[in-house]
């Protein structure tokens, strides 16, 4: 679904080159549900966007779903973001002027879609987050797990066979981060691929694979089943 | 298509929009009338007096020390005075034609009166119609470049000579077309006969010209513009006006040769500067108020839509730099650039939507107001589209260069800290 070779991203201001990413690789298979650690300035937001095609990269080969992505174009970017990728920000990222419908339906638009599919679409993937009675809300009238519910809606309505969460908890509590994890599950059980960075232990061993990254490369930490199942035993134990 | 969701957005950012809205309204309301106030001012500048004005010019010359024109004996001198100056105008080499005038079109000095079907008719009475007289000689219509369209013109037999403040039979008169049409709305005026200025003696029409402007240009004369008669008789006084018309090329060579001319015939008058005049200067004079209006109004009207899209540039930006962070979140859900740069561009359209239709209801009534309060006509519906269009195009040239900054924004902005 997503692979990485040698990939490497610089940031050049006129005094320094930041090597945010060097000698990167990573290989995400279709129906995984990954999730990204590592210490703060490591990269990860920074593969997450090259990943999604919000940035270009400066070296390396990058193959999304089959597809070398360097020579796509700005439209052929837009639209592929638009029809497989899903996007989860740390900051929910609603648009304040619209209220929960109008945020969901833009995505839906970009695409062309008819009027009647978009509500229905709006309106299922409302049900699946809990907030089809909120649809006429505005996003400052909802409560931070709220909107992350919303922007997860949002996602979702769009059914994207890749899903990107960018620490989708970090402004949460416990509770709402439990709730959106939960939600995060179900959508991986139905068959998509999920990238998430979090800096949450937890949240992260309940994902099927943990990629560590420092200095802008991948460290990976375990592939093995048996500390997958021993740390989601103690998430259970939590709850 | 895409309204809707803009539609909503622009609802969570009333003031800024109504208040553009309310400047598109009031600017297409303003500019609209003005430009067809300066459209009128145009048209009534730019219409033709009649005459032939190129190679044409006016003296106007006082003598000093001139006989009385109260009594025969000083109007007899008089006379001969100015049909010296006459004669020696017209052996000027380069003069083509030479006529005494009282006054000419665009002139702020005019004889008006009255003519009627009617002997001894009460003047300014019902049936009457007014007039403005050229009184002039056998050469009026060449000098003046008038074009007769029916009768004849002057010859020498039909010109009499009279003191400018007495009165005197006027057994023939040329008169402009527009007058005829009016005095006799069957046509051929030719041979009929009209009283002028309340007279029992006839004064039968010899000729007709196609078009002759009165002197004023003013808004009293504005009845009668076009209604001239020419009275073939030269008006003695101690102030005289000879129109000349030189062969073409030879205007300011003939102007220079006048004031050496008539000094020769007595230096016992006064010419100065202001006593030669080209028509075009008579024009230009008569026309600087009305040509100095427009050009005002016209400047108010340039500076009011750089204001107004400078308003709408500096909105847009404003509005760019506020949706920064959502501009780079729709184009991470999949906006193309092109789709940024016509959601502002049809946000704008829909603003200015609203403004040109409350500024076309504006504009009507600002024009009715003008109709009621000053000399004001309907304003043609052209104006008026004409006025929606380019506010509109203005509105989308303004909105163009913010719209596309708005297009660059990056779509990895959407993972930028808020
Ligand atoms: N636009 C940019 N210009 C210059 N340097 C940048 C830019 N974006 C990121 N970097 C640098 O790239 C490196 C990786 O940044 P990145 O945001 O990917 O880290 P991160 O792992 O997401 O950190 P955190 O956990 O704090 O979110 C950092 O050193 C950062 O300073
Ligand atoms: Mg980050």
């Amino acid at each position: 679904m997503l692979k990485m070779t040698h990939l490497s991203k610089v940031y050049r201001t006129e005094v320094v080159e930041t090597y945010a990413l060097r000698d990167f690789n990573i290989d995400v298979k279709e129906g995984e549900f990954v999730a990204v650690t590592g210490p703060s300035g490591s990269g990860k937001t920074t593969f997450l966007t090259i990943a999604g095609l919000l940035e270009t990269f400066s070296g390396g080969e990058y193959h999304l779903d089959g597809i070398e992505v360097s020579n796509l174009n700005d439209n052929a970017r837009s639209k592929i973001r638009n029809e497989k990728i899903g996007f989860i920000f740390q900051a929910f990222n609603l648009i304040p002027d619209l209220n929960v419908f109008d945020n969901i339906e833009v995505p839906l638009r970009y695409r062309g879609m008819k009027a009647a599919e978009r509500k229905q679409r709006i309106m299922d993937s409302l049900e699946r987050v809990g907030l089809a009675s909120r649809a006429k809300h505005y996003p400052a009238e909802l409560s931070g797990g709220q909107q992350q519910r919303v922007a997860i809606a949002r996602a979702l309505a769009g059914s994207p066979r890749l899903l990107l969460a960018d620490e989708p908890t970090g402004n949460l509590d416990t509770q709402m981060a439990r709730g959106v994890m939960e939600l995060l599950e179900d959508i991986h059980r139905e068959g998509a691929t999920i990238v998430m960075v979090t800096h949450d232990p937890e949240l992260a061993a309940r994902a099927q694979r943990n990629v560590h990254i420092i200095d802008g490369q991948v460290v990976e930490l375990s592939e093995d089943p048996r500390f997958h199942t021993v740390h989601a035993a103690a998430g259970d134990a939590h709850a | 298509m895409k309204l809707h969701p803009i539609l909503a957005a622009l609802r969570k950012h009333k003031a800024g929009t109504v208040l553009i809205a309310l400047q598109i309204a009031l600017t297409l309301a303003i500019v609209c009338n003005a430009v067809f106030i300066i459209g009128q001012r145009v048209e009534r500048v730019n219409r033709p007096t009649g005459l032939d004005e190129s190679n044409l010019f006016l003296v106007s010359q006082q003598w000093v020390g001139a006989p009385s024109a109260d009594n025969a004996d000083g109007v007899e001198k008089l006379d001969a005075m100015q049909r010296e100056d006459l004669a020696a105008l017209r052996q000027l080499p380069g003069v083509a034609a030479v006529a005494p005038t009282n006054s000419l079109p665009l002139l702020n000095s005019s004889w008006t009166g009255s003519v009627s079907h009617k002997p001894g008719a009460d003047l300014g009475g019902k049936g009457d119609i007014r007039t403005a007289y050229y009184f002039t000689d056998e050469q009026a219509l060449s000098t003046l470049g008038l074009r007769l369209v029916a009768g004849r013109n002057f010859n020498a037999g039909d010109v009499q000579h009279q003191g400018f403040r007495d009165q005197r039979d006027r057994p023939v008169a040329i008169i402009s077309k527009a007058l005829a049409d009016k005095l006799f709305p069957d046509g051929n005026a030719v041979g009929k006969v009209m009283y002028s200025d309340g007279s029992n003696a006839p004064t039968t029409i010899i000729g007709v010209v196609a078009r002759l402007q009165i002197p004023s240009i003013g808004s009293w004369g504005s009845s009668f513009a076009w209604y001239s008669t020419l009275i073939p008789t030269r008006l003695d006084g101690g102030f005289a006006r000879y129109a000349v018309r030189t062969k073409p090329g030879q205007l300011d060579a003939v102007m220079r040769a006048v004031a050496p001319a008539l000094y020769k015939v007595t230096p016992m008058r006064v010419l100065d500067d202001d006593s030669v005049k080209p028509f075009s200067e008579i024009r230009a004079k008569a026309y600087r108020a009305d040509i100095g209006m427009a050009v005002l109004m016209g400047v108010i009207c340039l500076i009011l839509l750089c204001v107004t899209a400078a308003g709408i540039v500096g909105l847009t930006s404003f509005w760019v730099g506020q949706r920064h962070r959502q501009i780079g979140v729709r184009r991470a859900l999949g906006a193309r650039k092109i789709d940024i740069l016509h959601y502002f561009q049809i946000e704008n359209l829909l603003i200015a939507g609203v403004g040109v239709v409350l500024g076309v209801v504006l504009a009507v009534g600002l024009n009715m107001w003008l109709m009621t309060h000053y000399e004001m006509t309907r304003i043609p519906l052209l104006y008026v589209v004409t006025g929606v269009l380019a506010m509109l195009a203005i509105g989308q040239g303004a909105v163009f260069v913010p719209a596309r900054r708005a297009s660059n924004v990056p779509p990895v902005e959407a993972t930028r800290a808020a």
